[in-house]
């Protein structure tokens, strides 16, 4: 009874879930970093 | 100028946190394939377990932050503690999927069943039900401190699930073994003491990932209050 298919099943949904957790949230941060920056610049250039 | 320094703070130590949970993870991986011994009854497919409990575990102490910062909500109104409890509700879900994704892994083989509607399966299905609800309100409400109030009354429901989770294969005949680590006969005695530090090393690793995750969200959250700001200000201005 080795099973190792179901062991690599499981370890790849753990790898696989916890990578594109973490790469959607380095994605999500970086889109508001440029959101952030952007309307920065606007306002200074409006306060101008 | 305070600004960048807070940030070059933040950064060092989440730069310290990353460092600290992969080590961690390679000292989990390494013990779990080439340390701890292969279980008698099962096979290789025992090894599951090195993930299936800290998953679980995270998801339950994901949760319990939840709760925890749902009551300090409603009762200080803090934007603070409402920042806490969504980003550690949207960690506890997606640990509780994995729980629910790798236990039906380990059961197919085992029990000869994907799944089966015993307490301790149904009542995880259950929290995890009740998060993503937790998620899907905070999602289709308009922001503001009504949103926040009924996600932290939920927050705070959703948690009252986790003892009878706990207690449920106690209670009832369930296909779900009882628990080894915290048993009636002691602290991880009904273990092979290769095996508790196995899963005590994987443990260390998913709690040090769980601030990892934790710190990144909050950074996140408040990125986000700020760009609402600047749009008020700017909207005030012109």
């Amino acid at each position: 009874m080795d099973n190792f298919g179901f062991l690599f099943a499981a370890n790849a949904f753990v790898w696989g879930g916890i990578i594109y957790y973490v790469y959607t949230l380095k994605q999500r941060n970086r889109e508001l970093e440029k959101d952030l920056d952007l309307l920065k610049e606007a306002i200074s250039k409006e306060s101008r | 100028m305070m600004d960048q320094e807070i940030n070059e703070d933040s950064r060092e130590e989440s730069s310290i946190l990353i460092w600290l949970t992969g080590i961690a993870f390679f000292a989990a991986m390494a013990a779990i394939f080439l340390f701890v011994p292969t279980e008698k009854t099962e096979g290789p497919i025992q090894r599951i377990m090195y993930f299936h409990i800290p998953s679980a575990w995270l998801s339950f102490f994901a949760f319990f932050i939840v709760f925890i910062s749902s009551i300090l909500f409603l009762w200080k109104k803090e934007r603070e503690w409402d920042i806490y409890a969504h980003a550690s509700a949207e960690i506890g879900v997606i640990f509780c999927s994995l729980v629910l994704i790798t236990g039906p892994i380990w059961a197919k083989p085992i029990w000869g069943t994907w799944w089966v509607w015993d307490a301790r399966l149904t009542s995880t299905l259950i929290l995890w039900l009740i998060y993503v609800a937790y998620l899907m309100l905070r999602a289709q409400t308009d922001p503001g401190s009504m949103r926040a109030r009924y996600a932290a009354v939920l927050g705070v429901v959703g948690f009252l699930n986790i003892p009878f989770i706990h207690f449920s294969v106690l209670w009832w005949r369930t296909f779900h073994p009882q628990p080894k680590v915290i048993s009636s006969e002691g602290f991880g005695k009904g273990m092979d003491p290769s095996m508790l530090a196995t899963l005590g090393v994987s443990l260390g690793a998913f709690t040090l990932l769980y601030f990892l995750l934790m710190g990144q969200r909050i950074r996140q959250e408040k990125l986000r209050d700020e760009i609402d700001r600047l749009k008020r200000e700017k909207l005030f201005s012109s």
